[in-house]
């Protein structure tokens, strides 16, 4: 049955493959059909793999999502798309999964920062590709992988060269402007050694059935610094897919902060590869209304000694919605002095709600210090009593406490603009819409 | 450091004291199964008829399975063709009426193993059932105990003597097809413990079960069904050794408890079956499913269990809480040394309202081996303020072991609160410092930080119990503290 429906897909494949950069690079067309033959073999990711258990993606097989073949001349709501360009930042938009010079704004960008589309760069300079692409995640970690490896039409390509610090972050904007769309899009963002940076995706579309499946490698280089958030807001009946591949050097600095509110169906992965003494922190928030299933995925892999992770991820789901996390940290037998802390938080505010959570511990080497928790409950009964002491009414005492138990994540946005938007949509999906704010 | 490395290499290496074998005339079956095997077997046990269909059905489902492979061991396919799966000490008839007539070899085996047959020992207050490869060869303070109701025999002897007792539990809680072990469990199981506790009893005395694996190129597959009726308590324990061989041993048990309304049963499990050699050679494959079904309200089942042996553990002692306020408590203590692999855990199954479970979990990991915690808590959506508090902690003593957590969280049921925590560290030095800066050696420093690490769960264990667990785990532990 997988492999059959997968094969809907492989049959349309040969309709699109010319049309796909990089067709004149042995290199990439190799991949491309390594990779196209994984996928063909394995179908997409079933509930009997380990790390898909809890998210079955069969709908997206009986969809038959069909990709654009060159970019869109259609006209953009721009007003709609304005609610999610962020001010004081750089942007790079990308409608359906191809780079749209005509959004984009990058007036005032270093010049030795390289900020692209990966389709024109495939043509003129693919050389500068190359060592990067397929480097920070291999087409056998699961078939979304192989998937958009094959598929994939466009993507930015985003380079900070050495000793350089951006003082605006670059924002990074997917929008999908038609129903039954499949947008796969494939980016590359380098920091170089002591660069220090700041990356925001956002994924928005419209309200319709599509699929997003995006697959982002990044490495940051010795010493270099950079800062990642995404911001998940996909129409509600949208499925989306997004791989965050990191490969850290030593003395590296990564920080991901991951706000999962979007998608009828939602699948994250955030791997990252740890060098020596390297630092991490993975922030996450997910928010399941409705009958959204959101799955948050995560690795660490502690690979060289003196490396710290930290991760906290919170969700909070009502209504029949269904939240997952899976969180790993693998500790390799070298890796001794590691520090690593892992924590998840969910609060179920429904009787048809559901959350399933995994966080696992892997660990090889001995002188470390690991550490997990997981806890899945209700508001603090004796909270929500002292409040309504203080003469606030239950209902608005609950609002709340759950409003806080998301905003500690929300708090962690330093750049205004972006901490405003994913406040505002924070409080759209908030229980009781439109609840007064004058607390806040 | 290295000062203490060392001791604590000596501490962790010491002998395996129970690999001795036992010379006996046996009755064994040639190796391989096949329905005619498990006729013969029915035959020679004299069981009733539906045991015949039972063994059956369950044989025709393991053919159709596959052995499972998540788990996190590694070990080469075993070949099911080449085990015996009957061996029993040859004997008169009908079998022992009284210990007197227990061949006084195997008495001396017991012995060897500090288990008392003879009721004037030591462990006056506790009823020992010793089950010798394949069968059960004495039970003691039968007497006394049927004066209180309650029935403690070998489980071959429950099916024929109260076969309808038997039927009516045997497989509720483990089915048939359960898992690859248990149905080769239930097509083949040779003997095992059977205790029925009436309504309103509280058991005069402990019970225990003492397992010993002699014969060469046998498994092991013992049958244990408790069952508590209402306003009863049980506590049981059970003890396994085996000898050393070069070649691996299979063990595949299956454990059934059943506590009906305001019952409770405490089941201890001190496992010290042969862990192979210092080079992961030989050992016992210790796979059993264990599972508790807490029937009737206001039920409690707690699994206390010391894992010190046996090459591979696969092992999850689980809870089904259907009754509503019943409670599933899990205290586990994993050391795993050398090339020993475990993978251990506990399941909660939260079904009826206010249920609650516990689970505290202390993997210690040495040597070159791997000790996994595996979990899983499930709320369902009728399992209203269910509490389950998790707690896995992992030592580690040397750097080429491995400590995994695996914990599964379900919850469908929005007044449930569920906590888990784990952490994983080695025996600080600060510690190790402390101690012996007031005087301990090494060795006493790591053996006390140890125990202490373990505290929560010895102090779960029947007393006797808990200081051989204490001993055990340091002989365990021998050369490898670090």
């Amino acid at each position: 049955m997988t492999t059959q429906t997968a094969s809907r897909y492989t049959a349309e494949y040969s309709k699109i493959e010319a049309k796909l950069p990089g067709g004149s690079l042995p290199w990439l067309l190799e991949l491309r059909n390594d990779a196209l033959k994984q996928f063909s073999g394995r179908g997409f990711p079933s509930l009997r793999e380990e790390e898909w258990r809890y998210t079955n993606v069969s709908s997206i097989e009986k969809n038959l999502f069909e990709p654009r073949l060159e970019p869109s001349d259609q006209q953009i709501d721009k007003d709609w798309l304005k609610n999610y360009c962020l001010a004081d930042c750089w942007q790079i938009v990308l409608v359906d999964g191809y780079y749209s010079a005509e959004l984009s704004n990058l007036a005032g960008i270093p010049k030795n920062v390289t900020i692209k589309s990966l389709n024109e760069l495939l043509d003129a300079d693919a050389e500068q590709v190359e060592p990067y692409f397929g480097k920070a995640v291999s087409i056998d970690e699961h078939s979304f992988v192989a998937f958009n490896t094959a598929w994939f039409g466009d993507g930015a390509f985003i380079r900070i060269p050495a000793k350089t610090l951006l003082d605006k972050p670059v924002q990074l904007l997917h929008v999908v402007t038609d129903p039954n769309r499949l947008a796969a899009t494939r980016n590359l963002v380098i920091a170089e050694s002591m660069a220090q940076a700041q990356m925001i995706e956002t994924y928005v579309g419209v309200d319709q059935a599509y699929l997003s499946a995006a697959v982002t490698e990044v490495f940051v280089e010795p010493n270099a610094d950079l800062t990642m958030f995404k911001l998940q807001c996909e129409s509600e009946k949208a499925y989306h897919f997004g791989g965050t591949y990191v490969k850290q050097s030593r003395d590296a600095r990564f920080s991901h902060h991951n706000f999962a509110f979007g998608s009828l169906l939602a699948r994250s992965d955030i791997h990252v590869d740890l060098g020596h003494a390297s630092e991490c922190n993975l922030n996450g928030l997910y928010l399941g209304i409705k009958r959204q299933h959101l799955d948050n995925h995560t690795r660490i892999n502690h690979l060289e000694p003196y490396a710290v992770s930290r991760e906290v991820y919170k969700g909070v789901l009502d209504d029949r919605a269904r939240g997952v996390f899976q969180g790993r940290v693998v500790v390799a037998e070298d890796a001794q002095k590691t520090d690593s802390e892992m924590n998840n938080r969910n609060l179920l505010l429904s009787n048809d709600a559901e959350v399933d959570t995994k966080p696992q511990l892997e660990i090889y080497a001995d002188d470390v210090k690991c550490a997990h928790g997981v806890t899945v409950g209700q508001l603090d009964e004796k909270s929500v009593f002292y409040l309504q002491s203080r003469c606030v009414d239950e209902e608005t005492a609950r609002n709340m406490l759950t409003f806080a138990f998301a905003n500690e994540m929300v708090t962690k946005i330093k750049q205004k603009s972006l901490h405003d938007l994913v406040l505002a949509e924070v409080l759209k999906r908030f229980p009781q819409q439109g609840i007064t704010q004058d607390w806040l | 450091m290295s000062a203490s490395a060392k001791e604590i290499e000596q501490l962790i290496g010491k002998e395996y004291k129970q690999g001795f074998v036992t010379e006996l005339e046996t009755d064994t079956f040639p190796p391989g199964l096949n329905e005619e095997v498990i006729h013969k077997l029915w035959k020679i046990k004299n069981e009733p008829e539906f045991m015949l269909e039972y063994r059956l059905k369950a044989f025709r489902h393991w053919q159709t399975m596959k052995s499972p492979e998540w788990a996190f061991v590694k070990f080469d396919p075993i070949d099911y063709q080449a085990v015996s799966y009957y061996s029993a000490p040859k004997r008169k008839e009908d079998g022992p009426k009284s210990l007197d007539e227990v061949d006084p070899q195997i008495l001396e085996a017991y012995k060897k193993l500090g288990i008392p047959l003879d009721e004037q020992e030591r462990l006056a207050g506790v009823a020992v059932d010793a089950v010798f490869d394949s069968v059960s060869v004495a039970t003691t303070f039968k007497s006394k105990l049927k004066e209180a109701g309650v029935i403690f025999c070998p489980i071959s002897e429950a099916l024929r003597e109260y076969p309808d007792l038997v039927q009516q539990y045997l497989g509720s809680v483990v089915p048939t097809g359960d898992n690859f072990f248990a149905a080769l469990n239930s097509a083949v199981f040779t003997d095992g413990s059977f205790v029925y506790i009436p309504k309103g009893v509280r058991c005069p005395m402990e019970l225990s079960t003492y397992f010993r694996i002699n014969a060469a190129n046998t498994g092991q597959f013992e049958r244990t069904l408790i069952i508590a009726d209402e306003g009863s308590y049980v506590s049981y324990l059970e003890g396994c050794t085996a000898p050393m061989r070069d070649e691996n041993q299979l063990h595949a048990a299956v454990v059934e408890l059943i506590a009906l309304d305001n019952a409770e049963i405490k089941y201890s499990t001190v496992q010290n079956w042969y862990p192979g050699d210092k080079e992961g050679k030989g050992g016992i494959y210790n796979f059993v499913t264990k599972r508790a079904d807490c029937r009737g309200e206001n039920s409690k089942v707690s699994w206390t269990q010391v894992e010190t042996g046996s090459a591979i553990t696969w092992k999850y002692p689980s809870c089904v809480l259907t009754g509503n306020n019943s409670i599933g408590e899990f205290y586990s203590v994993a050391l795993t040394n050398n090339y020993q692999q475990a993978d251990t855990g506990t399941k909660m199954i939260h079904i009826g309202k206010n249920t609650r479970s516990t689970i505290i979990s202390k993997g210690i990991s040495a040597g070159r081996a791997q000790n996994t915690y595996r979990g899983l808590i499930k709320v369902l959506k009728g399992a209203e303020n269910a509490r389950n508090y998790t707690q896995c902690d992992s030592l580690l003593v040397g750097d080429k072991c491995g400590a995994h957590t695996f914990p599964y969280v379900e919850v469908k049921q929005p007044s449930a609160q569920v906590e888990h925590e784990a952490t994983t560290s080695k025996i600080s030095e600060d510690q190790l410092f402390f101690c012996q800066q007031r005087g301990l050696s090494a060795e006493d420093a790591v053996s006390m930080i140890v125990n202490g690490f373990c505290k929560e769960v010895f102090k779960e264990l029947p007393m006797e119990f808990a200081v051989e667990a204490q001993a055990l785990l340091g002989l365990s532990l021998e050369g490898s503290v670090g």
